[in-house]
């Protein structure tokens, strides 16, 4: 296939808040757009003994959906959660403990999963976890004309050939977790990637932003 | 995970400024932490923040088959999901205690009070009714769950619309919302629930107990009420002895607090209406707080993509050669099972007759040789295609 | 509602009772031999039994194991027959959960729990026919199962549930009233020091006319308990004869 245009591409305005919550160790909101997702963390805490580990944390990714009750789709979406999760979180500084990130949908506009993945980066942030690298998430679309569409609507979603988030780290800007669908050939795949590393340039940015900001009276 | 225990200093602490009528967060007796309702993008959804407790309610719609006994009357179903973000004692698992006792309190204070309209939500009788569906998520669990889930429920119903229906016959056309302005839901009225907390065997007694107080608390009335003083529903839980006298007077306090309440709503619910109508946006996006230091917000942001193709094209270019797939999946390798001599019948002679014949594989003959230099050396024991099944099959041999 | 009337012109209801009238109630004490209380009791067309167990060591999950006081352990079951359409769920839905709730409440405020630190009282209550007032007649049965047992009670626990129809508050409704629509209040009571231990009411009722419904309940109670004692009374009596001989 053909290399798609790639021409003006644009993130919806995001905005999120931390320590929304006072229960949970940790907790952030974050919104893309119309998306919204509220993340809230517990941890280090006691774990279950039947599912402590000897050296590392026992990290558990739970998603609610709004209505109804979770189903296929959300496991295979704290799947895709949990392992980013793991690969960014030192988690052998906490051997026997247990972590619980919970992310709740308050409205779904398209980008579901990398509006997960950026809500939890920022609830572990929170909480002050110790993780080796930020991680983003970003949704890119292949329209049917062969348009590429960063971070989708839920309209552009249902139109686009083919949907792919990737979970991209801060330091090396290396891809941690891909999730596709769709058909697409291997030049459209390598656009996307490097166009999502692009935009997460714009994501780290916020995040340094956004704690500068919250840190603003201390420093 | 275990419910952390409450430490006996705590405990004593705080029965003895609730002696003193002194309450953790300076609150007086009867006074209610501050309440806030903002709504969703979509109707039917609602936040309701009392003090630090935190609620979204949902409200959504789908058409059903109506019950037996109520032909014509359309269905209405609640759920309080308590989210393990709440509180780290609730678990993924539902059907803990509290979470059936909230849920039926739930049911009993709104459906058995008849408060939505259910035969206005029939479609076709006895066929197709509308099935109205709340479900409350409990965000952060700072007491009084309660209060806060019938709050954000009853709102959310006042706020949905549901689609416009026709039916024409046998048939039914639901309308979009883009083709029909979707009609909201008749609400007759407003149940609000009002809790009160008891301490030292119903000697004192607190509104709007938060979660310090909910645990050292003997035992709890709750009293659902409508702004026109009927009592909708009266729940006494935990092992405590009350007298008449002090039901009475909590249901005094609790009708003053209801319409106190109910005010609160009904402006939240007109200043969404206008907003909707001028054309504003509404959602939980606005209504992020912009003054505090912890909430960021930044408009659209276009991605630079000057350099992606060269970049593009880089990549792929030093990329490794990928393997050239194999026409044909099926690799006759001698099969595992295989004991002894093939003894299916492909004979000396009917080979020698087929060789003459057939050249349409020699361009899968040479990807063949293709591949078979660029794999493993032992595919060259791979058997011809000849033993395959099909008969048309020739074999050139590879000097050709 | 269409055509039934609950209260007509000359005060009579649907079975002929008066508006402040109980049903009648029967009951026998120590119908099995082998728990260590029970009784069964007939309230107008209600039937229900009773059995306790206890107080005996903690089983299932020590951790729940209170060190001052006893755990009270209540499980409500409906027969699959005690209704007019057969029971196809009968326990472990919300409704049974939340009744085994409010009964474990009612219970832990009348038993005396401090005496039996570590252990657990049982009480398990089966309606074996369902003609309204199922939650006031659980507590009467059980109230005669724990006083079977032997456990020592503060006072008796009687409940009944009262019906608000045409600004009169009607006493003990049967089935076919409480289908009706009608505000119902169920309480349980501790009839020598009036002290409430379970309030209950759906369906709504305007304010005023709470105190007189809450009035209404407590006489009906309190009528309740003088059977409740009188069988107590009978049964202790056949018992000291036999034990006598």
């Amino acid at each position: 296939m053909e290399a798609c245009s790639i021409s003006n591409l644009k993130l919806r305005e995001f905005g999120c808040e931390q320590s929304l919550l006072s229960r949970p160790d940790g907790s952030a909101s974050f919104i893309q757009g119309d998306t919204s997702v509220c993340a809230g963390v517990y941890g280090p805490a006691e774990v279950k003994v039947s599912k402590e580990i000897y050296d590392r944390a026992t990290l558990e990714v739970l998603i609610q959906p709004k209505v109804g009750l979770a189903g296929v789709r959300e496991r295979s979406q704290e799947q895709c959660v949990r392992e980013t999760c793991e690969a960014s979180l030192l988690l052998s500084l906490h051997p026997r403990s247990s972590l619980t990130l919970v992310l709740q949908v308050i409205h779904d506009d398209g980008s579901l999963l990398s509006c997960f993945l950026n809500a939890a980066c920022m609830a572990l942030m929170d909480a002050g976890l110790p993780m080796s690298c930020l991680f983003c998430g970003v949704t890119c679309a292949i329209s049917a004309d062969g348009q590429i569409v960063t971070d989708p609507t839920a309209a552009q979603e249902k139109e686009s050939r083919a949907l792919m988030t990737f979970a991209i780290d801060s330091t090396e800007r290396n891809i941690l977790m891909s999730s596709t669908k769709g058909s697409f050939s291997v030049h459209e795949l390598q656009q996307c990637i490097v166009v999502s590393q692009k935009a997460s340039e714009k994501m780290f940015q916020f995040y340094r932003d956004s704690v500068k900001r919250r840190y603003s009276k201390y420093l | 995970m275990k419910e952390t225990p409450l430490s006996n200093c705590e405990r004593d602490f705080l029965l003895k400024a609730i002696e003193e009528k002194k309450r953790l967060d300076g609150r007086q007796t009867y006074d209610y932490r501050t309440i806030k309702v903002t709504f969703g993008t979509d109707y039917g959804c609602c936040f309701v923040d009392l003090g630090k407790t935190r609620v979204m309610a949902q409200v959504s719609c789908e058409i059903v088959a109506p019950k037996e006994s109520r032909p014509n009357e359309g269905i209405v179903f609640f759920n309080i999901e308590l989210s393990p973000m709440a509180s780290p004692t609730f678990e993924q698992g539902r059907q803990s205690e509290l979470s059936v006792k909230l849920n039926r309190q739930l049911e009993r204070c709104l459906r058995n009070s008849k408060c939505i309209d259910t035969e206005s939500l029939c479609v076709v009788s006895g066929e197709k009714v509308w099935q109205i569906r709340v479900d409350v998520h409990v965000l952060n669990h700072d007491g009084n769950l309660m209060d806060a889930s019938s709050i954000a429920a009853i709102t959310a119903l006042c706020h949905f619309r549901r689609p416009d229906v026709s039916t024409q016959g046998d048939e039914i056309t639901v309308y979009s919302p883009e083709e029909r302005d979707p009609i909201p839901l008749s609400v007759y009225h407003m149940p609000i629930c009002v809790s009160f907390s008891f301490f030292q065997q119903g000697t004192y007694l607190l509104v709007d107990p938060c979660e310090r107080e909910e645990r050292v608390m003997d035992g709890l009335l709750m009293i659902a009420m409508n702004k026109h003083r009927e009592i909708c529903s009266i729940q006494s839980s935990g092992g405590i002895m009350l007298l008449k006298e002090q039901v009475m007077r909590c249901s005094k306090i609790a009708s003053v607090k209801v319409s106190e309440i109910t005010e609160l709503v009904g402006k939240a619910l007109e200043n969404d209406r206008k907003a909707r109508k001028a054309g504003e946006k509404c959602g939980f996006a606005e209504s992020l707080p912009q003054e505090r230091i912890t909430a960021l917000k930044t408009d659209k942001t276009p991605v630079e993509a000057m350099d992606v193709t060269e970049k593009v094209d880089d990549i792929i270019q030093k990329a490794e050669v990928p393997p050239l797939s194999v026409p044909s999946p099926s690799l006759p390798v001698p099969g595992v099972g295989q004991v002894g001599q093939n003894t299916w019948g492909l004979d000396e002679e009917e080979e020698e007759e087929e060789e003459g014949e057939e050249d349409r594989d020699s361009s899968g003959e040479e990807e063949e040789k293709g591949t078979k230099t660029q794999k493993e050396k032992d595919k060259d024991e791979v058997v011809e295609l000849s033993d395959s099944e099909e008969e048309e099959v020739v074999i050139l041999h590879p000097d050709t | 509602m269409a055509g039934l009337e609950l209260l007509s012109d000359q005060g009579y209801r649907l079975d002929g009772r008066k508006a402040t009238e109980v049903r009648k109630v029967q009951a026998r004490m120590g119908v099995f031999a082998q728990a260590d209380g029970s009784a069964y009791l007939e309230q107008g067309n209600t039937k229900a039994l009773a059995v306790v167990y206890g107080p005996h060591e903690m089983r299932g999950s020590r951790s729940r194991t209170l060190h001052d006081r006893a755990v009270i352990n209540c499980q409500y079951s409906m027969a699959t027959f005690s209704t007019a359409e057969r029971k196809r769920r009968p326990h472990g839905d919300r409704k049974s959960t939340e009744m085994s709730l409010h009964l474990k409440q009612t219970f832990e405020a009348a038993v005396m729990t401090q005496l039996y630190p570590r252990s657990q009282i049982d009480i398990y209550v089966k309606i074996l026919q369902s003609d309204g007032g199922n939650y006031s007649v659980c507590v009467n049965a059980a109230t005669l199962a724990v006083i079977d047992a032997g456990i020592p009670m503060r006072d008796y626990v009687c409940a009944c549930t009262v019906g608000f129809v045409d600004e009169t508050p009607l006493a003990d409704l049967c089935y076919a009233e409480e289908s009706g629509g009608v505000s119902s209040l169920a309480l349980a009571l501790l009839p020598r020091g009036g002290q409430i231990a379970l309030l209950q009411m759906d369906a709504r009722l305007h304010q005023d006319h709470l105190e007189a419904l809450i009035e209404a309940a407590m006489i009906a109670c309190k009528g309740v308990s003088k059977v409740l004692d009188e069988v107590v009374r009978q049964h202790l009596q056949e018992v000291s004869m036999l034990t006598a001989e």
